[in-house]
């Protein structure tokens, strides 16, 4: 029995993890292998070391893994309410694969939700494609006598031809699957995947599994298809949205990308999905351009051109109106007597409100523009790290005729490469979800971890840079590093992640 | 191609047959005398009992190469003066549209009664032009005015 509840109560269960501790992940895949079942009902089949407090539980499912979990579903459902397989699949789809509400509404009136579902009452016989005499297409209007007809259990009959080509124009030209009706006016029934197997050709059937599998994912709340490009596989996890708030779900593909399974963006840990919407807004806003001007920028008090002050003394001279005043007071330069480089005009009431605004937009803007920078450079950082990574393995090689090392032995620095990058992409997070931090005791540990984190991966970084003759020397600094960052990283990891799941930072925004 | 040739000419000769009362549709003729199948001049009577009686409304039906995968484009000439009647003249309905409920047993038949029907029926859902849709959501009294117009420019004859 497979359903979304035991998949809840075996994967909430801190017990079920212990007895596969320390087993590798590699090997984990291939557990999977054949006695896959289409849940997780064994222990096996849940990623198997203990759980650190910022990694959530999920599975990795392949487009087999897929199709025969749709396939006990269907099975079920057709062996309890006595329908043809072909017609549970229609009713699943319909009821967006919630199978206990959907049995339940089918026990209380099996006819409404069939008819709802597109399925019809009549489940008598198995529709075949057959020549019927005296018979003419309503579509092309052919009449033969030899002509091959087909319909489905609503008695709706066409030629074959012509269901073909309808069944072809919303498959290939829609991209429709779930809800294709019968080609018949103001006909309602579903397509079943039965018929549509007797009439159309192989490639479109794979295009027509290809899309169900894709409604499938869709509908389930927590199926998504791992974002990469070109990657085929879907992650299961059981993290639902209102979760978002407490628990920030990074899931691996198998195909090695780290996505969010919140949001499908990379990888954002320690922030939350909402806070990096509104940072990922707030860096494309030109608002914040607009906040330069406005700190760092005055308007000529007469023909209000922006003016930014690049050095030099107090008297200004507007390049396009020519107007003096003093950049001080904002008040004309000839009233300012002998006082000219010492404004004494500072204490007035209107000037100093003023000038406070200016100070209050300058701090805001330094504040974002502290973290910001941060965040840029990290992001820089990680790209520039991965060029290097690129030749990584042409610097594996050499070093390998250079020193002597075995490939393998040589492996430190894929790791290293691997650390760095996984480092850079925390850290460049820790900025963004620093800024909408309230400052309490919490963000002084915090701020400690993002530190130690910061020069562990700068010195990492450093040495990693090294020419290819004194890595071989470095090899047991490297791995110590290495280890030294996973580390770090996995302690400030885990505090954010306890911090958030108990409700304990308090935040400068709502979301 | 011929698919859509022969549905056409079959079309034809069911609607020759049997059509409903107050309704007519026929292949346009060009300027050669040649008659052109995928144009249609059809004209559409408002209902018996409703604001649009005594009204004929003509419609042209243009069929694409694709049709009956695809459907018909029916277009009122001059544009209607009706909810559901873009500016250009253009109809939206339902089963006029290849994404929601087209399917390629639709006659021309049950299109001309489908747009009789959407006359006295119009659909606020969708509207497709600002004049009849503002009137008829705001102020009955004066789209009802229009529409005994419309009918009065265009009578049965």
């Amino acid at each position: 029995m497979e359903s979304d509840e035991d998949f809840m109560s075996v994967g909430s269960s801190p017990d079920d993890f212990l007895d596969t501790q320390g087993s590798d992940v590699e090997s984990l895949g291939d557990d999977f292998g054949d006695e896959f079942d289409g849940g997780f009902s064994k222990d096996k089949d849940i990623i198997a070391t203990k759980r650190k407090p910022y990694e959530v539980e999920f599975k990795v499912l392949s487009p087999e893994d897929i199709e025969r979990q749709q396939n006990v579903q269907i099975n079920e459902v057709s062996s309890i309410l006595g329908l043809p397989p072909e017609s549970s699949a229609i009713l699943l789809r319909y009821g967006r694969w919630k199978r206990e509400k959907l049995i339940e509404s089918y026990m209380d009136h099996p006819e409404e939700t069939l008819e709802e579902a597109g399925l019809g009452t009549n489940f008598e016989g198995t529709p075949q494609t057959e020549v019927v005499s005296g018979f003419m297409c309503e579509i092309c209007c052919e009449d033969g006598d030899e002509l091959e007809t087909y319909a489905m259990r609503c008695g709706h009959r066409f030629c074959v031809d012509c269901y073909r080509h309808y069944l072809a124009q919303k498959i290939r030209g829609e991209g429709e699957a779930a809800r294709i009706e019968c080609p018949g006016t103001d006909c309602h029934m579903i397509v079943d995947s039965k018929s549509l197997g007797l009439l159309v050709t192989d490639d479109l059937k794979e295009r027509y599994k290809a899309l169900l599998m894709r409604t499938y994912v869709d509908d389930k709340d927590n199926l998504k298809w791992c974002p990469a490009p070109e990657c085929v596989y879907a992650v299961d996890c059981p993290i639902k949205q209102r979760d978002l708030r407490r628990i920030v779900p990074t899931v691996q593909c198998d195909c090695k990308h780290y996505f969010c399974f919140g949001c499908t963006l990379n990888d954002h840990q320690p922030a939350p999905c909402t806070l990096v919407k509104m940072w990922l807004k707030k860096c494309e806003d030109d608002s914040e351009t607009a906040n330069w001007i406005s700190a760092n920028t005055k308007e000529c008090p007469r023909c209000h051109s922006t003016i930014e002050k690049n050095g030099g003394c107090n008297h200004m001279t507007c390049r396009k109106c020519k107007h003096e005043f003093c950049w001080m007071c904002m008040g004309l330069w000839s009233e300012h007597g002998t006082s000219w480089y010492n404004c004494n005009r500072y204490e007035e009431k209107s000037g100093s409100e003023a000038r406070t605004a200016q100070a209050r937009s300058r701090e805001s803007l330094e504040r974002y523009l502290h973290y910001y920078n941060r965040y840029a450079n990290h992001e820089q950082s990680a790209k520039l790290d991965k060029d290097l990574y690129l030749k990584t393995e042409k610097k594996m090689t050499s070093l390998q005729s250079q020193s002597g090392l075995s490939w393998i032995e040589v492996q430190f620095l894929d790791t290293a490469s691997q650390a760095l990058q996984q480092c850079r992409q925390t850290l460049k997070w820790t900025y963004a979800f620093a800024y909408y931090l309230a400052r309490n005791n919490l963000t002084e540990i915090f701020e400690d971890n993002q530190k130690d984190l910061e020069m562990a991966v700068e010195s990492l970084s450093e040495m990693f840079e090294k020419p290819v003759p004194e890595l071989a020397q470095l090899k047991v600094d490297i791995l110590d590093k290495t280890a030294y960052c996973n580390k770090r990283r996995v302690i400030l990891l885990s505090d954010t992640a306890e911090n958030l799941n108990n409700g304990e930072w308090s935040f400068n925004v709502d979301w | 191609m011929s698919l859509c040739i022969n549905r056409l000419t079959e079309e034809r000769k069911q609607w020759r047959r049997d059509h409903p009362f107050g309704f007519y549709a026929r292949p346009h003729r060009n300027p050669q005398g040649a008659l052109d199948l995928k144009r249609w001049e059809c004209g559409i009577p408002g209902k018996a009992q409703t604001l649009w009686e005594g009204g004929l409304f003509k419609l042209d039906v243009t069929f694409p190469d694709e049709y009956p995968t695809k459907p018909p484009k029916c277009k009122f000439v001059p544009p209607l003066f009706h909810p559901n009647v873009y500016p250009s003249g253009t109809v939206c309905l339902s089963i006029l549209n290849e994404e929601e409920a087209w399917k390629p047993a639709i006659t021309i038949k049950q299109i001309l009664l489908g747009i009789q029907d959407l006359l006295d029926d119009p659909n606020p859902e969708s509207p497709a032009q600002a004049e009849a849709y503002n009137l008829f959501k705001k102020d009955r009294p004066a789209y009802e005015r229009r529409v005994k117009q419309v009918v009065r420019e265009n009578p049965a004859l």
